[in-house]
């Protein structure tokens, strides 16, 4: 473990015992409260158990899943049926099997069961949901809520149907609740922390950044949507263990509701967001509450019964948050990157210090995930008679290129000649209607990105792409783990190279904060912490001032020796194509125009033709 | 051979039900690209105005409850939706999941959390004999009335000057504005519309079941989202035939699924779409507006 | 007729527009370079009222527009062809132009008048706009713009990713509508031919005006164009020659 770190000690101190703190003043508010009280504030602890269950997936993965609370009623008959005493089996669920029925686990251990079955069925759920689009799993979950309320309120033999379950033995306790909360914000901040946490909060930044780095976006949702459905069975395990009796309503649209209000008004990108929205919510639930029953608000005003008031105190909230504070509370941030909590404490903020330099250089290094073999004679990027047609109109007309490690190739040609087209087939993301893409003598046509980036090509894009809420440090960092590298060394290397680019002054600035052009500079920062054998830039110099561009040109240079990669340069900056690449490639409506050494191309008139249009030709005659 | 052509005559006359839940979607998505929770309250509220205005001739609660659904509507755009007009897909999509609540749930608080019946005209609840088939009016009403929203849709959509503006704000909404297509009143005309379908819903609905109940629009909007979802997001002509696919489904499993799988029908029902999109991802017809392009 | 005082614009929290001063007098055709990335496209959509300032004012004829809807800002004669052109690729050509003619009182015959104008619209009046040639697509966004009679008319990158021929075409276009005396602000990348075309130039770098004059200044200063619009310049002297 290298003396670099993504987070200060006191950051990371105060982010991680924040949310504990919270929790252990609701569990000494309600160990001192009335037995009431003590009931209430247990089955808020459970709750928040389930919210952090959210906020495993819909946090870091940005992507809305309404199903989650499916796993919480699975997790939840399944305690109950696993801890029912044999006597109130037979009679409530005569059709369940009888290894399920005899069984006469602990609270302990029915909740391990349930967590394990809960993952392995958020899993299973989770394998068809994740594959389809962003948009689609907001809907697909909200069917697998309703599918799965259905299933169980209908299966009278095996779930006691509609009527529910009643006499579950009553073992949750105030602290245990709390303990269970405890350990779910452990693992929530854990795995937000880890190499897979990262890599998916990259997809919730930017999807196509993301799999451009290694990322397989299905992949690492699905294994955030598993971890989360663990965490929701658990707490519905609890509840249920606290309450002793189950419907399928219980944790259904307003449970659903409810929690989803607790994550997006703590901020849902946060853990800490979760714990203080959950107790936030449930505060006013309760009041609410109260007055639903029926009763008198300090003695004044009378109140009727009115169902339904406490869900629409929480639908008010969920509104007003959305469209006042649409990153909750916290404002996404963990406790530890809260400037007012960091005055509070009296800290000056961590954030603004520098990153301690390292150097194990790149170039050498011997360690790493990612082993590449030396170049051999077959080593080249190469492709073959790429044509690409949009509707009716043909970008590329059969195009061939060859990009070997260790050397640089321009690629220049007028606006509309197909360059970005061409990369975006070469990296994968555009699957060509005719040709092939040879990697080190490998057929990859119709291979996917972050397949691609993992065997060694990486790209940057004309638009920076950058991940806004991470910082500098951690995005460059995102881009060694995409392609397996473990987190320390991530760090390392990423350290690395934003002090080659000259960007280590700002490792810990969150990367939307950049102006334009060091997004850019980071893009290819990010790029290169993939250590690729070939990397294309499409435009980096775009936007840089002519001494910034020389700087670029001579950093690529550093990359070239340094990292031994090819190059291949996109650029509207004739004087960066110039200085930095030995051949050059020109485009031109679709078609190879012209390949050679700068100084041919600058003496081509064919090539000046395409570039700059005829009319130059004549207004420089004239 | 009678009872197939029996049970196809259902499962188009609920497929058309399940079209116009989609359309009403759809609709909003197409220009504002929202997916609408609260569409299932604009229908469950519309239906509570058939339950209040009960004891006025029918014809008069028809239009209270066409009215009701439009201004619910607008309402809703002009209070909750407008402030997060710019927001991202799943913000707004959880700002129509606050509204629903809220929306449901005072239902709840001012009327009654148990359903109401609501008394219906003797007509809809009647058959017709045709040849060996004796179809329900109402099934005669729904697909009457889904035809005629289709025609009076596509006239609005393809032969109107506020259509154009539409169909242009649904492709490129910037654009239409740089040209004087005022954004507010083409984003409030969907609504309106969609409200105005959610109206209809609600009617047919009650007048299926001849009750209301504050939760009614959960499965309502289920079926608009899924059948938009696997006909292709912002498509109209995805829409119908993602409801029509849905409808059919939902209507042929309860007349052909064993005794003692038909409580799981909605579970079958709606798991079927996953099936769907694992195979295509984007829906049946492609969605309009994809993922952005590199 | 158009003014921008200080026009500071941000796009996602970060400022990309630095202030920018900028007055077109009517009849005037003033031209705006510069490398990609350079702020060019946010201060047209800051005027179009797309983007909003972050500080500084636009003004058409004294009257402010900061703040104003893009369909106002339309009404009150600003047009704006935009980069790729963006016509409603799932329209007919005619619809197209229908919505050019939006807020026009003769929209009819104002539309007729522009199928006579540009014979290659008449001819595929009733296809789907995604079925024309990217020439016949500029061509339709131009006419499109011109059925609002725009007082001012903006044209982000019109020789953008066209051949070099379409591109002559198009500005002999552009040379017709000055000759009719239309404003006119255009934004380019290709600063050789921007510079010949317009009255005068600004060129725009990293968000801040780095030079500005008429045709013959610019033109003189080949140092200064060098300086913020880099290789092509630099490829323009160096190659100069080649053609003679």
């Amino acid at each position: 473990m290298s003396a670099v770190r993504l987070r200060s000690r006191p950051s990371l101190a105060v982010s991680v015992l924040a949310p504990l703190v919270l929790i252990a003043l609701t569990v000494s508010v309600g160990a001192s409260g009335t037995p009431s009280l003590r009931g209430t504030v247990t089955t808020i602890l459970c709750e928040m158990i389930i919210v952090l269950g959210l906020q495993v997936f819909i946090g870091n993965s940005g992507v809305y899943s309404f199903g989650q609370l499916g796993f919480a009623s699975a997790g939840a008959y399944a305690a109950a049926l696993l801890t029912l005493p044999a006597a109130f089996v037979a009679l409530q669920t005569p059709g369940l099997p009888n290894w399920i029925a005899d069984a006469q686990l602990g609270t302990v251990g029915s909740t391990a069961v349930v967590a394990v079955a809960c993952g392995a069925l958020a899993a299973v759920v989770g394998l068809p949901l994740m594959r389809t689009s962003t948009l689609a799993i907001p809907i697909s979950t909200f069917a697998f809520l309703v599918v799965s309320y259905n299933v169980i309120a209908n299966w009278d033999r095996v779930t006691g149907g509609s009527g529910g379950l009643v006499s579950i033995p009553r073992t949750t306790g105030v602290v245990s609740a709390g303990l269970w909360a405890a350990a779910a914000v452990a693992v929530a901040l854990a795995y937000k922390w880890s190499t897979r946490g990262y890599r998916l909060q990259a997809t919730r930044e930017d999807e196509i950044a993301a799999r451009s780095l290694g990322i397989g976006v299905t992949g690492e949702r699905l294994v955030a949507f598993a971890l989360s459905g663990m965490l929701c069975g658990v707490g519905g395990a609890l509840a249920v263990h606290q309450s002793g009796v189950l419907a399928p309503t219980t944790f259904y649209f307003v449970a659903s509701v409810t929690t989803l209000t607790m994550m997006v008004a703590g901020g849902a990108r946060s853990v800490f967001g979760a714990v203080l929205g959950t107790i936030a919510v449930a505060s006013v639930n309760e009041v609410l509450r109260g007055v639903e029953g029926g009763g008198q608000i300090l003695g004044l005003v009378s109140i009727g019964d009115t169902p339904g008031l406490a869900a629409i105190g929480v639908g008010l909230i969920l509104l007003a948050t959305m469209i006042a504070l649409p990153n909750g509370l916290t404002g996404g941030r963990e406790a530890g990157e809260l400037p007012w909590l960091g005055r509070l404490l009296g800290r000056r903020r961590t954030a603004d210090r520098a990153v301690p330099r390292v150097d194990p250089p790149i170039g050498g290094e011997k360690e790493g995930a990612v082993e590449r073999a030396p170049a051999g004679e077959a080593d080249a990027l190469h492709a073959t008679g790429v044509a690409v047609a949009f509707g009716g109109l043909r970008v590329l007309r059969g195009v061939d290129l060859t990009l070997r490690p260790g050397e640089a190739l321009g690629l220049i040609g007028p606006n509309g000649a197909g360059k970005t087209t061409l990369v975006n087939v070469l990296s994968g993301f555009l699957r060509p209607d005719a040709g092939a893409v040879e990697l080190d003598g490998v057929d990859v046509s119709g291979r996917s990105p972050s397949r691609l980036a993992r065997a060694g090509l990486s790209r940057t894009f004309q638009g920076a792409l950058p991940f806004p809420q991470l910082s500098c440090l951690e995005s460059v960092a995102v881009g060694a783990m995409g392609v397996g590298v473990r987190r320390a060394r991530a760090v390392a290397i990423a350290v690395d190279v934003l002090d080659r680019l000259g960007l280590s002054e700002r490792a810990s600035h969150p990367a939307g904060s950049l102006p334009p052009a060091e997004q850019r500079l980071l893009g290819v920062a990010r790029a290169l912490a993939t250590r690729p054998r070939y990397l294309l830039l499409d435009e980096p110099a775009a936007g840089l001032t002519e001494t910034e561009g020389e700087e670029l040109v001579a950093i690529l240079r550093g990359v070239l020796d340094g990292f031994g990669c090819g190059i291949l340069l996109i650029e509207h900056e004739m004087s960066v194509v110039m200085s930095l690449c030995p051949g050059i490639q020109v485009l031109d409506d679709g078609v190879t125009l012209r390949i050679g050494a700068p100084a041919e191309i600058q003496a081509d008139p064919s090539v000046i033709e395409a570039y700059l249009g005829r009319s130059y030709l004549e207004a420089t005659n004239a | 051979m009678t009872e197939l052509a029996q049970n196809l005559i259902d499962a188009l006359a609920l497929g058309s039900l399940y079209a116009l839940i989609a359309l009403g979607v759809t609709l909003v998505y197409s220009v504002m690209d929202m997916m609408n929770f609260a569409h299932g309250e604009f229908i469950m509220l519309s239906a509570y105005a058939l339950y209040v205005l009960a004891g006025a001739p029918f014809g008069i609660a028809l239009g209270g409850a066409l009215i009701t659904g439009v201004l619910i509507a607008l309402a809703a755009e002009l209070v909750a939706f407008r402030p997060v007009r710019k927001a991202d897909m799943s913000a707004q999509l959880v700002t129509s999941l606050a509204v629903a609540t809220i929306l449901q749930n005072a239902v709840m608080a001012a009327v009654d959390a148990r359903p109401k019946s609501v008394a219906t005209p003797t007509f809809v609840s009647e058959t017709t004999t045709v040849g060996s088939l004796s179809v329900p009016n109402l099934e005669f009403v729904t697909l009457g009335l889904t035809a005629f929203v289709l025609v009076g849709l596509g006239w609005l959509l393809y032969r109107t000057r506020a259509g154009l503006a539409m169909r242009a704000a649904a492709e490129n909404f910037d654009m239409a504005r740089l040209l004087g297509v005022r954004a507010d009143r083409v984003i409030a005309l969907s609504f309106a519309i969609s409200g105005a379908l959610a109206a209809i819903v609600g009617v047919l609905i009650v007048m299926q079941t001849g009750q209301v109940s504050p939760t009614m629009g959960l499965t309502p909007v289920l079926v608009g989202f899924v059948a938009v979802t696997i006909g292709g997001f912002g498509r109209m002509l995805g829409a119908v035939i993602g409801g029509l696919f849905l409808g059919a489904a939902s209507s042929l499993l309860g007349a052909y699924l064993p005794a003692d799988l038909l409580p799981f029908r909605d579970a079958i029902v709606f798991s079927l779409p996953v099936a769907i999109l694992i195979f295509k991802p984007r829906g049946l017809l492609g969605a309009a507006t994809g993922e952005a392009r590199v | 007729m158009l003014e921008l005082r200080g026009a500071r614009v941000a796009y996602r929290g970060v400022e990309v527009v630095h202030g920018v001063d900028l007055r077109i007098s009517p009849g005037e055709v003033v031209g705006m370079v510069g490398p990609n990335g350079a702020g060019k496209s946010s201060v047209l959509r800051a005027i179009c009222g797309l983007l909003r300032l972050s500080a500084g004012e636009v003004l058409l004829d004294g009257r402010k527009l900061n703040g104003m809807a893009p369909e106002r800002i339309a009404k009150l004669g600003v047009a704006l062809v935009p980069e790729g052109r963006q016509v409603f690729r799932t329209l007919t050509v005619t619809e197209n132009l229908r919505l050019g003619a939006w807020d026009a009182e003769e929209g009819e015959s104002a539309i007729e008048r522009a199928l006579e104008r540009f014979p290659i619209l008449r001819e595929r009046a009733d296809e789907h706009a995604d079925r024309l040639s990217g020439g016949e697509q500029q061509q339709l966004a131009i006419a499109r713009a011109l059925l609002g009679r725009p007082r001012l008319l903006i044209l982000d990158e019109p020789s953008l990713g066209l051949a070099p021929k379409t591109i002559d075409a198009i500005y002999e276009l552009l040379g017709e509508l000055r000759e009719e005396g239309t404003t006119m602000l255009l934004v380019e990348q290709n600063a050789v031919r921007t510079i010949d075309f317009c009255d005068r130039c600004l060129v725009l770098s990293s968000g801040v005006v780095r030079a500005r004059g008429k045709r013959e200044e610019l033109r003189g200063d080949s140092g200064l164009v060098r300086a913020y619009l880099g290789g092509r310049a630099e490829l323009q002297t160096s190659n100069g020659g080649v053609g003679r």
